[in-house]
């Protein structure tokens, strides 16, 4: 399976929508995504992660990587899980500390900024 | 042998040309070996992020040193437990991050990979093999009894 990458805007936020696999052959191509919404400018980004089906180090490390470069523009990442599977891989890691991980994009876009 | 059954555990090898494309076909089959080996949901799930980092690993590795050589698999299915070992012939000096591509440089992706391995599967051993090379091999219990650890996992083919 390939990842499909989805974005549509909402308000000040950006809606990142990821389907599929996130692994060390897949996460360039997210990391790439990334990049070029915070060069274009959005520094508010919501990432779906609902219809992800499996996730992997390398794919943490991405989203890290993201968090960060909005953050040098005062900017935020959310995220939007409510798959199991996901949320232990960022339980097991202690990213559920750096990430803002919500059930919906609705309370993502409405959650105060952090 | 097994301890319980006095069967010699049934053992899956596969061995896959270090690619990342591959990854994932490696995970379908861990998945369905496990699956047909009586291993619930989110075991396999554990098994399939476990057996792909630790892959993940060696073909970063792999990359690196320039070498070819396929990535050994054994799917290990015995009585108590579901077993994974994983042998690569990528040089010791070879070793950095995770794939063969660079990083963000904001996080290890080796060591949290390696790391998210550890809390997910028992037992978690690696080892270097004779010639270069690494052989990282894991179990995963099959439900809350204790695991007997006296079967060694198999030598390696190589």
């Amino acid at each position: 399976m390939d990842l499909d990458l989805n974005v549509r805007k909402d308000g000040d936020h950006s809606v990142l929508e990821v389907a599929g696999e996130i692994d060390v052959y897949t996460a360039p191509k997210l990391r790439e995504q990334l990049i070029e919404l915070v060069s274009d400018g959005s520094y508010h980004i919501v990432v779906d992660l609902e219809k992800v089906d499996f996730l992997d180090s390398t794919g943490l490390g991405v989203l890290v990587g993201g968090l960060k470069r909005v953050r040098n523009h005062d900017g935020s990442l959310q995220l939007v899980c409510t798959q199991e599977k996901i949320l232990k891989i960022f339980r097991i890691t202690g990213l559920t500390k750096v990430f803002p991980i919500h059930s919906s994009v609705g309370d993502a876009i409405s959650a105060p900024a952090e | 042998m097994d301890a319980e059954t006095g069967a010699a555990p049934a053992i899956v090898r596969l061995a896959f040309p270090p690619e990342p494309r591959l990854l994932g076909t490696i995970r379908l089959v861990v998945a369905i070996v496990a699956r047909k080996a009586g291993m619930g949901a989110e075991g396999i799930e554990d098994l399939k992020v476990a057996v792909s980092e630790t892959c993940a690993v060696a073909v970063g590795d792999l990359a690196r040193s320039g070498r070819q050589d396929p990535i050994e698999i054994d799917l290990v299915d015995a009585a108590d437990r579901f077993g994974i070992e994983v042998r690569d012939r990528a040089p010791a000096s070879a070793q950095g991050p995770a794939g063969p591509g660079p990083g963000d440089g904001e996080v290890d992706d080796r060591e949290l990979g390696l790391a998210l391995v550890g809390a997910l599967v028992d037992d978690l051993k690696t080892a270097t093999l004779d010639g270069g090379g690494n052989r990282t091999s894991f179990w995963l219990r099959r439900g809350p009894g204790p695991l007997d650890l006296s079967d060694a996992l198999p030598p390696p083919l190589t």
